[in-house]
C-alpha cells in the first residue's frame, strides 16, 4: 500500500472568489440617474413652455454649476464616491426645478454650491448623504436671500404675484415682462384672461398664497371668499365667482399657473414619474403615500369659514360635502410642489428608506407634514422643508424598520394553510 | 387520465435569468471523448483524502476501488475507467462556491470507461425494508450530487433521524446553461423513479415530490407512468430564479422554512437531485458503482456543446477544448470560476465556458434597495453590506444574514457592482465560525453544528 506524501494528503480549501454571480443586470448607477435626469426633463419643458426662456437658463446654470462645483471638490478632496458626474447634473436639474423661473443668476449659482458642497460632497458623496442635495441648496437659498434682501441687495424670490407666459408668447416670451394684476381685476384662466397688450404675460399671486387665507389667521387679508362653495361654483362655470384669483383645474393640471419651474405641470411630472416607477427607480409605495397623506390631511385639516362675520373652523370634506371637499383637496394637491416632492424629490435613493414598506410610511409621513406645513405655516417651500424634515428621520426608520426574514420566527404566530 | 403535473405558487423577490440552453436541451447524452490521464479526487466530500488501496503502477480495472473512505464523513473512491495507476497528486474540486485542493490518484493508458451502459436489474428492491436499503447504501459508498457533496448514506441517516415528512427531488435548474438533470428526466425518467422510490423507501418518507420547471413538463411523459406506480407527487413551478435553491423550494412545496442556520432536515424535509437518484437505483438495483456522472458543457466558444457522461477526475480542459472564456465549475450565478486543470467530481453538475459580464469596479452603494426587492429570502441586503464595512458580525446575525441561500441575486442586480453575494457569504461564515465555536452563545441556533448545506 502506498502512502501519500505528507504535502498532498490533506484537503486544503482554497477560499472564495468573489467573481459569482458571473453574469450582471445591464443596470449601472450612471443608468439610474441619467434615466432620471431624462424624466426630469419633461417638467423642465413644461416649465420652459410656461416660462419662456428664462426658466432653460436658470436650468442651464443650475446644471453647470453643479457639474462645476463637484469637479473642483473633486479636484480638492480626491473624494472616490464623487468620481462620475451623472449625479451632478441630476442634482442641477432637480435644483433648477425647485426654482422660481425669475431666479437671478447668483442666486442659482450659490444654490448649488450649497446642494453640491455642504449637501452632498462633505456627506461623502452619493449614497452618504442626509438630506437630499437639491433641497438642501433650495433651502439655504430660501433662507439666505431674504437676509440679502434685508442688508439691500435686490433679490426676491417670494414676490405677492408671479409671472406666467400668455398663450401667444409661450416659450419665447420672456417673464420680465409681465402685467401685474391690477387692483380689483379678475384673473379668468389662462385661455380666457384678456391679452396683454406689449406685455408677455402676466403676474397673478400663487395658488398657494390665494388658499392661504382660508387656513392661516395670520394673514392679515380677508379670506378671497366666504365659504367653500365657491370652489364649487368655480368649478362648475368655470367663471370667476367670489374665489376669483385661482385658476380653472385644467389649468392647474396642464400647468397654466405660476410656480416653480418643475412645479407646475401635474400631468407631466406624473407621466414622467410612472416612467419612474415603470423601470423600478421608484417604488410605487412613496409617491402614492405620499399624495394620498397630503390629500387626506387636505381634506380633514380644519379651514377658516367666515360665515355671517363669525369666524368658524370645520372639516371641509364634512361641513362642505364630498364634491366640494375633493375639489378643493385637489386644490390644495395641485397647488404648490406636492406632486414634484411626491415623484422626483422625496424618492431620491439615497435619502429615503430602503425597505418597501418603510418607504411607505416615509411617503405618507412626508405627505402629512407638507400639507400641514402647507396649510398652517407661510413658509415660502413647505413640500422642500417636510422632505428635508423626514429626510432626517431616514437612518431612524431604516434601523427600525425591519421584517422578518425567512426562517426567523414570527413576531405573531401566522400559520398559514398547509399543503 | 392522472394530472401529468401539479402546479404550485411562487414567491416573493427572485429575477428572470436568459436561459441559454438552446443548443443543449434537446441533444441526447453523450460520451467524453476518450481522456488520456483521469485525476480521480480522494475527497469529493470535503473531508480528509480516502486513503489509497492501490500501488503506483498497478493496473485497475473498471469500478475497482482505489482508496477507502477516511471516516464516515467519507466516501471510497472507485476507479472510473480501466487504466494504470500512475501518480499520487492533488487534484482541484468544486465545494460549494468553495474550491479544494484535495489529493487525486492519477490514472494514465485509459482503456475503456464505465459509461452510462445499460444496466440490468440484478437485486429485486422492492421487496426488502428500509434497514437493508439502508445497508445497501452504506455499501455503496456513494456520493449525493449537490454542490456541497456528501456520502448519500449520511443523508439518509440525518432525514431519518430527524423523521423526514417530505423528500424533494430537486430538478428546477433554472441557471442559465445546464440541462443535465433535465436530460437526465428524458431520457432516464423511469430509472429515476425507482432511485427516488429507493431513496424514499430508505429515509421512510411520508411524501415524495418531484419538482421541475413548468416549461418542460411535455418532455417527461416517459416518467409519469412510473412515478404514479411509487406514489411521487409531480409538481411543475413556474421559473423564477432561485426557485432551485433548496429553502426556496421547501418554502414554495411546504410552506415551511429552513430556521436559521438550520438545514432542511430540521424541518421534515429532504432535498436530493435527480444525479443522485440515479445512482441510487444503479447501486441498489444493477449493482453499479457511482464512477461518473452527466454533465453539462456549455459556453462560448465550446467546440461540442450538450450533456455527457463524465467519469470524475476528467479535467475542464479536456471537456472544453480550446477556448479563451473562464472555466467555470457549476451554473453561472452560484459556480466557481476556475482554472482549466480542476476536474470533475460529484459536485460538478456544468462545465462551462463562459464571460463575465463586464463591469466597472465597485463602488459606493447608492441605497436603490434593488437587492433587498429581489432577495428571495428577504435579507436586508443594502445593510448586511454596511456591516460588513463596519465589521459587524453581531449586527448582522441579529439581521438574519445566515438565511441566506447564497443565490447571487443581490449581486446579479446592484448597479454599484457590489460583491454583496460574497459579502454577505464571508458574513454567515463568520456567524457559523462564531455558533460552532462558541456554542453556549447561540440561542436561536436549532442544530449550531450544521453547515447548512449551501
Ligand atoms: S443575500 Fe443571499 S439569498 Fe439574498 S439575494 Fe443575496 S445571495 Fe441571494
Ligand atoms: S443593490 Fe447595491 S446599490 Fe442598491 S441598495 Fe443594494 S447594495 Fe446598495
Amino acid at each position: 500500500m502506498t502512502q501519500p506524501a505528507s504535502d498532498i494528503s490533506t484537503t486544503v480549501s482554497l477560499g472564495y472568489d468573489g467573481h459569482a454571480p458571473l453574469f450582471r443586470a445591464p443596470e449601472k448607477i450612471r443608468t439610474v440617474f441619467i434615466v432620471t435626469l431624462v424624466a426630469a426633463c419633461l417638467p423642465l419643458a413644461g416649465g420652459i413652455l410656461f416660462f419662456g426662456y428664462r426658466a432653460a437658463w436658470v436650468a442651464a446654470i443650475a446644471i453647470a454649476s453643479c457639474a462645476v462645483f463637484e469637479r473642483f471638490y473633486f479636484r480638492v478632496t480626491h473624494t472616490p464616491a464623487l468620481l462620475g458626474r451623472s449625479h451632478a447634473y441630476l442634482t442641477g436639474m432637480l435644483l433648477a426645478l425647485t426654482l422660481p423661473p425669475f431666479t437671478p443668476w447668483w442666486v442659482v449659482v450659490m444654490a448649488a454650491a450649497f446642494a453640491i458642497i455642504v449637501g452632498k460632497a462633505i456627506f461623502g458623496g452619493v449614497g452618504h448623504f442626509l438630506w437630499q442635495p437639491a433641497l438642501l441648496g433650495r433651502f439655504a437659498v430660501a433662507v439666505i436671500v431674504p437676509i440679502l434682501a434685508s442688508l439691500g441687495i435686490d433679490a426676491n424670490l417670494t414676490p405677492d404675484q408671479w409671472p406666467l407666459l400668455a398663450p401667444q408668447h409661450m416659450l419665447l416670451g420672456d417673464i420680465g415682462d409681465v402685467q401685474p394684476m391690477r387692483p380689483g381685476e379678475i384673473y379668468r384662466g389662462w385661455q380666457d384672461h384678456d391679452l396683454p397688450e406689449d406685455d408677455d404675460g402676466w403676474a397673478v399671486p400663487l395658488p398657494t398664497q390665494t388658499l392661504r387665507p382660508l387656513t392661516v389667521a395670520t394673514v392679515d387679508v380677508e379670506p378671497a371668499f366666504s365659504s367653500l362653495a365657491a370652489v364649487r361654483e368655480h368649478i362648475d362655470h368655470r367663471k370667476p365667482a367670489a374665489l376669483t384669483q385661482l385658476p380653472p383645474v385644467g389649468d392647474m393640471l396642464l400647468g397654466a399657473r405660476p410656480g416653480g419651474i418643475g412645479e407646475t405641470c401635474a400631468v407631466v411630472i406624473v407621466v414622467a414619474g410612472l416612467y419612474l416607477i415603470y423601470r423600478n427607480y421608484v417604488k410605487w409605495g412613496l409617491p402614492l403615500c405620499f399624495l394620498l397623506a397630503a390629500a387626506a390631511v387636505a381634506a380633514v385639516a380644519p379651514v377658516r369659514v367666515d360665515v355671517g362675520g363669525e369666524r368658524s373652523v370645520s372639516w371641509p370634506i364634512i361641513a362642505e360635502g364630498l364634491d366640494v371637499g375633493l375639489a378643493y383637496a385637489t386644490y390644495q394637491v395641485l397647488s404648490g410642489a406636492v406632486l414634484l416632492g411626491a415623484f422626483f424629490l422625496a424618492t431620491e435613493m439615497t435619502s429615503r428608506p430602503v425597505l418597501g414598506g418603510a418607504q411607505m410610511l416615509f411617503g405618507a409621513g412626508a405627505g402629512a407634514t407638507a400639507m400641514l406645513l402647507k396649510l398652517y405655516t407661510t413658509l415660502p417651500i413647505p413640500t422642500y422643508v417636510a422632505i428635508l424634515i423626514w429626510n432626517t428621520l431616514t437612518p431612524t426608520i431604516d434601523m427600525v424598520w425591519r421584517p422578518r426574514v425567512y426562517g426567523q420566527r414570527h413576531v405573531l404566530r401566522f400559520r398559514r394553510k398547509q399543503h | 387520465m392522472h394530472v401529468m403535473f401539479h402546479r404550485y405558487g411562487q414567491f416573493a423577490g427572485g429575477i428572470d435569468l436568459p436561459d441559454e440552453n438552446a443548443s443543449t436541451i434537446d441533444q441526447p447524452i453523450g460520451m467524453v471523448d476518450s481522456v488520456a490521464t483521469l485525476r480521480v479526487p480522494l475527497a469529493p466530500c470535503g473531508t480528509a483524502g480516502a486513503s489509497p488501496v492501490v500501488d503506483v503502477g498497478t493496473n485497475v480495472q473498471c469500478g475497482e476501488r482505489l482508496a477507502a473512505a477516511p471516516g464516515p464523513g467519507g466516501v471510497d473512491i472507485f476507479a472510473p475507467a480501466a487504466g494504470r495507476v500512475a501518480a499520487l497528486t492533488t487534484a482541484v474540486v468544486r465545494h460549494g462556491r468553495d474550491l479544494l485542493a484535495c489529493p487525486a490518484i492519477e490514472l494514465t493508458d485509459i482503456h475503456g470507461g464505465c459509461g452510462m451502459g445499460a444496466a440490468r436489474e440484478v437485486r429485486d428492491w422492492r421487496t426488502v425494508s428500509s434497514n437493508t436499503i439502508r445497508q445497501q447504501l452504506a455499501e455503496g459508498q456513494i456520493a449525493t450530487s449537490r454542490p456541497r457533496p456528501e456520502p448519500l448514506i449520511r443523508w439518509v441517516q440525518r432525514a431519518v433521524a430527524t423523521a423526514c415528512q417530505d423528500l424533494i427531488v430537486n430538478a428546477m435548474e433554472n441557471q442559465p446553461y445546464i440541462t443535465a438533470d433535465h436530460r437526465l428526466l428524458v431520457e432516464y425518467g423511469p430509472q429515476v423513479m425507482q432511485g427516488l422510490a429507493i431513496l424514499a423507501l430508505a429515509c421512510e418518507a411520508r411524501q415524495v415530490f418531484l419538482a421541475v420547471d413548468a416549461r418542460r413538463t411535455r418532455d417527461y411523459a416517459s416518467l409519469v407512468e412510473p412515478a404514479i406506480q411509487y406514489s411521487v407527487n409531480r409538481v411543475a413551478l413556474p421559473h423564477k430564479y432561485p426557485i432551485g435553491a433548496d429553502p426556496i423550494l421547501i418554502k414554495v412545496l411546504t410552506r415551511r422554512e429552513v430556521p436559521l442556520g438550520g438545514r432542511p432536515t430540521d424541518i421534515g424535509a429532504a432535498v436530493i437531485d435527480a444525479s443522485t437518484c440515479l445512482a441510487a437505483y444503479r447501486w441498489v438495483a444493477c449493482g453499479q458503482r457511482l464512477t461518473g456522472r452527466v454533465v453539462t458543457v456549455n459556453g462560448d466558444g465550446v467546440a461540442r456543446p450538450g450533456n455527457v457522461f463524465v467519469p470524475f477526475g476528467t479535467s475542464c480542459h479536456d471537456l472544453l477544448g480550446e477556448t479563451d472564456a473562464p472555466c467555470v465549475l457549476g451554473g453561472p450565478m452560484t459556480g466557481r470560476q476556475v482554472d482549466g486543470d480542476a476536474v470533475v467530481s460529484p459536485a460538478c453538475e456544468s462545465v462551462l465556458a463562459v464571460t463575465p459580464t463586464p463591469h466597472a469596479p465597485p463602488s459606493q452603494c447608492i441605497r436603490c434597495g434593488w437587492c433587498r426587492d429581489h432577495c428571495p429570502v428577504r435579507l436586508n441586503v443594502a445593510m448586511l453590506n454596511d456591516m460588513y464595512e463596519l465589521g459587524d458580525v453581531a449586527q448582522a446575525e441579529h439581521l438574519g444574514v445566515t438565511a441566506c441561500v447564497g443565490c447571487g441575486v443581490c449581486s446579479y442586480v446592484c448597479p454599484a457592482r457590489l460583491p454583496l453575494t460574497d459579502r454577505v457569504r464571508r458574513l454567515a461564515g463568520t456567524v457559523r465560525h462564531h455558533r460552532r465555536s462558541m456554542p453556549l452563545l447561540s440561542d436561536m441556533a436549532p442544530s449550531p453544528a450544521a453547515e447548512a448545506d449551501r
